[in-house]
């Protein structure tokens, strides 16, 4: 393994055997650890598997157990930079929850009742099972999606045997990859160059929260405000205060799938007024109107300002409009970026869309300040991008399990039975499965109802490799390395966990299937297939003489880069705007009580893939400080009007289903929506996770985005009653009496801007 | 060790986005408690740094504001003189101290602690068996009955001091080792570590530039006289009103 920063060993022991001289130093005649050398530690880097970003991270270990994960400060993607959620990686780790050996099921499915049973045996069912299947198509791989290394040995296994592989991405980005393709002809996701830009204009998406990539993207954003010789504006668009609207100079409230008419209507704005399309691309603007430049007159602001916003006045909201599209083209560079909620209506690539055409308007493709293009990946023979599959292809899925065409699910690194509405059924339809393999190192809903469970390592017990997806307008592998030992490696070779690329490779051998890739471990493979890189890329990684120093350097910085490797060739010109507006459909109840439900990503537990970590529990969300439970954002005077107080247990009843959440009424939400996290609720999970809070992903309804058969999840209405009941919603706002408000600014001072 | 080191930090809030990675950064390496549900219902979470966030106006004309709040380590701290047993006292590098075995759970630094930022040990801090092995050996594991609060990770400052020490070099500004651990997980920059004795620190050179005139520096409650070691940057707001400043 390689040692980052390497520190001389032998000096600290020498050290360590006297008592250091700063002692002295300590005023106090007591000795605490603080002012002890207390052994040596080693930073490791790796990559960050939390969330599906893939920070680089470097993580400390002290005498064989993981202390510590911190940024790397070399790798491309955070620059030295993590989140809460990277942080948390240590808890995934030591979960006291997580499987420690196979597990075979002796009960009722989903009864919880398991036995121990070695890797031998668990295997050996498995491959069994598998081998016994007449019609191949009938086993179905459910994976998260999965990048480089791993994604090529699943693609392998899985084409090899003749299984159907469905990757699974909650909140899937479906319609976003849709849009870029369309609107920048990019099959990845590009890089948007946040920290140079002067005029940030943000549809929907939470960026500096949970969208993407947002690490990077904070990061840039720091930049952005304090970094530069000019403070650079942020405006976020959005139908929710989220967590970066509240970053915003200014937040624009719109009404629920009316973000793309917005981004129509800054677009008819620059394109019919002479000085401000004098400053814009014309080429671009040509290719987006179709040369003709009444196309976009439907959407003139006095015409659509009532649609966008029934919340502020028309007038208002017409000014905002041509305020922004001037801003828009005199603070360049400028960028638009648009995702979350607003390309999750039914009408979301539309949206989206309108959105991203804002960067061909001021022709920023390619610039500092814009969209960079990503180039395909170095390495060749693994997935230039992670496979995902669509809600379609559930829906499909779901039906073929009904229908007794599917004999046994592999799933790894998903839980579909948590993140699928129930409307789907995918659930149920389970039952209708024969045989359900899980390969989850936790207990999640999805594993609770596997048949055996063949327990994976823990990220940082693992080999790995990653192509960021988005990179950083430059290629970028990025290399996992096992920082500890395997934590169940006690329980002795038949028990404890293993490698999923293992399990994968071991199971190939069992059915003598030629997976034609070159190493007998999943180690082996990623050392291998790191080969082809060797010689090229920046310093240090093209100055080694020797492939094992070559391999060194790569574990050391956690990766390797090649900051030339940009994306060349041409951007197709995108597509014409359109020139009538796509309405949004909303399914639920209407009148009185009812409100748009805006579910968002919780900034800790993302997709509910966090709940089973105690500190990311306990992380209080940015903006209700909550903790711990499921509450319902709604709005201040509206709760009055309905009587409704904080802790207040409310009914969010949709088309499809109830759940229950604790009222939390503030002033930022708009009076016609009620925001829910997304990431409670869980069945199984562990003693964190387990029966706390409400899923609201359960009851929405099944309804399709206009782009490849994408779930509209914020397409929902909802009716909220109160059921009587009250309690404590536990959260940080109020716990220190002393600094609750600050009407007199003397907390939290402003200085003006200087333009 | 060759001069005085005097430890400071600023804040700027108009970078600070409100993200929490500081709160678990410290949490990890603080040892602090898992601060549980019936916790945060007793109002008795501990977050040695936290983001406070204020409201400000009415929809559709509101504004949410973030600041994280954490020890000042006030050169005049009204928690000190008030502790029976010398078990908070200033040491010479500027730091405002916390001696644990000291500690008789008096609670009257955190009664006289304006930013309240002192946490008490209601109860006994319990991880599961497993879950201990993430703690980090550099930093006491606190017990019932015991006030902790931000240390500026003196355990960082120590070790890093004592390695370019054996070195034979000096202590760098900007090392990630001497960074308390909200520092380096910081995405925005928000927070800037560093010794103002150095003149040539980041941490001074910001010092200097923004408490001057037309900067945006300002105390946390700056009219208390503390004297805090910690600089905030104003909020940058066209709706600020109020003396203009850059």
């Amino acid at each position: 393994m390689g040692v980052l920063g390497g520190s001389a060993a032998g000096a600290v022991l020498f050290q360590a055997c006297g008592v250091p001289e700063e002692e002295l130093l300590v005023e106090a005649p007591l000795q605490m650890p603080e002012d002890l050398v207390s052994g040596v530690d080693n930073w490791y880097a790796t990559v960050c598997r939390q969330c599906p970003t893939g920070e680089g991270v470097v993580v400390r270990v002290i005498e064989g157990r993981a202390k510590k994960v911190e940024g790397n400060v070399d790798y491309p993607v955070n620059m030295g930079k993590h989140s809460a959620r990277c942080e948390a990686g240590l808890q995934s780790l030591y979960d006291p929850d997580r499987i420690s050996a196979p597990l075979l099921r002796t009960g009722e499915r989903g009864a919880g009742q398991w036995e121990e049973v070695s890797w031998t045996d668990a295997i050996t069912r498995l491959a069994h099972q598998l081998s016994e299947t007449a019609d191949p198509e009938q086993v179905v791989m459910v994976t998260e999606p999965l990048s480089a290394h791993l994604g090529m040995v699943a693609e392998r296994f899985a084409s090899k045997y003749g299984a159907r592989h469905v990757p699974y991405e909650p909140l899937e980005r479906t319609t976003l990859r849709a849009s870029i393709e369309q609107v920048f002809g990019q099959e990845r996701m590009p890089d948007f160059d946040i920290e140079n830009a002067s005029y940030l204009l943000s549809f929907g998406a939470d960026f500096l929260n949970t969208w993407v990539s947002p690490v990077r993207y904070a990061r840039g954003f720091g930049q952005l405000r304090q970094g530069g010789m000019e403070r650079g504006t942020f405006v976020q668009v959005d139908s929710r205060l989220s967590m970066s609207a509240a970053n915003a100079d200014e937040w624009i409230h719109v009404n629920p799938g009316r973000e793309g008419l917005l981004a129509l209507s800054i677009a008819q704005v620059i394109v019919s007024d002479p000085a401000l399309r004098r400053l814009a691309d014309e080429a671009g603007i040509r290719a987006l109107t179709d040369g003709d430049d009444s196309r976009l007159g439907a959407f003139a602001p006095d015409l659509v300002a009532g649609a966008i916003s029934g919340a502020v006045s028309a007038e208002r909201m017409a000014e905002t409009i041509r305020r922004t599209a001037s801003d828009f083209v005199h603070h360049q560079p400028s960028l638009a970026i648009g995702g979350g909620p607003a390309g999750a209506h039914t009408n979301g690539l539309f949206t989206l869309n309108a959105v991203y055409s804002l960067n061909r308007i001021v022709g920023n493709v390619g610039k500092p300040g814009g969209v960079i293009p990503n180039p395909p990946p170095p390495l060749e023979g693994v997935p230039s991008r992670p496979a995902v599959a669509s809600f379609e292809d559930w829906r499909n899925l779901a039906g073929d399990m009904r229908g007794g065409r599917v004999r046994a699910l592999l799933v790894r690194g998903a839980d579909p039975m948590y993140g699928l509405p129930e409307a789907l059924g995918f659930r149920a339809a389970s039952y209708d499965v024969p045989f359900i393999f899980s390969f989850s190192s936790r207990m999640d809903d999805t594993t609770a109802m596997a048949d055996l469970v063949l327990p994976s390592h823990a990220p940082l017990e693992d080999w790995g490799s990653d192509v960021p997806d988005p990179g950083p307008g430059h290629q970028v592998v990025g290399y996992q390395q096992p920082v500890v030992r395997p934590f169940f490696e006690q329980r002795g070779v038949h028990l404890g966990t293993k490698g999923f690329g293992d399990i994968l490779l071991s199971l190939a051998h069992l059915l003598e299937l030629d997976l034609e890739i070159p190493g007998a471990t999943f180690m082996d493979v990623v050392k291998e297939g790191s080969r082809q890189l060797m010689g090229r890329g920046s310093a240090p990684f093209s100055t080694y003489s020797s492939f094992p120093a070559f391999w060194n350097g790569l574990l050391r910085h956690g990766g390797w880069w090649d900051t030339g490797a940009k994306h060349d060739g041409p951007i197709p010109p995108p597509p014409p705007l359109p020139a009538e507006a796509e309405i949004p459909q909303f399914s639920g109840p209407e009148g009185e009580g009812t409100f748009y439900l805006a579910p968002f990503a919780s900034a800790s537990l993302t997709d509910g893939r966090g709940a089973h970590l105690p500190w990311l529990q306990a992380t209080p969300d940015p903006l209700s400080t909550a903790t711990w439970r499921t509450w319902a954002e709604i709005n201040l005077k509206k709760a009055r009007e309905m009587d409704i107080e904080e802790g207040d247990v409310v009914r969010l009843e949709t088309a499809h289903g109830s759940i229950e959440a604790l009222a939390y009424p503030h002033p930022g939400i708009s009076p016609e929506v009620v925001a829910v996290p997304i990431g409670q609720g869980h069945r199984a999970g562990g003693r964190y996770a387990e029966g706390r809070g409400a899923n609201v992903l359960s009851v929405l309804s099944p309804s399709l985005t206009d782009a490849a058969g994408s779930l509209a999840w914020a397409a929902n209405r909802v009716k909220v009653t109160k059921t009587g009941r009250w309690e404590r919603l536990p959260k940080m706002e109020n716990s220190k009496p002393d600094l609750a408000v600050d009407e007199h600014r003397l907390i939290i001072p402003l200085a003006q801007r200087d333009r | 060790m060759e001069g005085r080191q005097k430890w400071a930090m600023t804040v700027d809030v108009d970078r600070c986005i409100g993200c929490q990675a500081c709160v678990i950064a410290c949490q990890s390496e603080n040892n602090i408690p898992i601060s549980d549900e019936p916790l945060f219902n007793q109002r008795r979470a501990m977050e040695w740094i936290r983001i406070e966030r204020y409201w400000e106006g009415e929809f559709p004309d509101v504004k949410a504001r973030f600041i994280p709040i954490f020890c000042q380590h006030c050169d005049d701290a009204p928690c000190e003189p008030v502790c029976p047993v010398y078990a908070t006292y200033h040491n010479s590098e500027g730091l405002n101290v916390q001696v644990y075995n000291r500690c008789i759970g008096s609670r009257l630094c955190v009664n006289n602690c304006p930013y309240q930022v002192r946490y008490f040990n209601f109860w006994e801090p319990e991880w599961p068996e497993s879950l201990q092995n993430q703690l980090n050996p550099d930093v006491t594991v606190r017990s019932r009955g015991i006030m902790e609060k931000c240390t500026f990770c003196i355990q960082r400052i120590r070790r890093t001091g004592r390695e370019a020490k054996r070195d034979g070099r000096k202590v760098e500004d900007g090392d990630r080792g001497l960074n308390p651990a909200c520092v380096n997980a910081c995405p925005t920059d928000t927070l800037v570590f560093g010794d103002v004795m150095d003149p040539d620190s980041r941490v001074s050179k910001l010092k200097e530039k923004e408490m001057s005139e037309d900067g945006r520096g300002y105390h946390l409650l700056g009219s208390l006289g503390t004297g805090p070691n910690v600089i905030y940057l104003k909020k940058v707001d066209e709706h600020a009103s109020g003396p203009t400043h850059a």
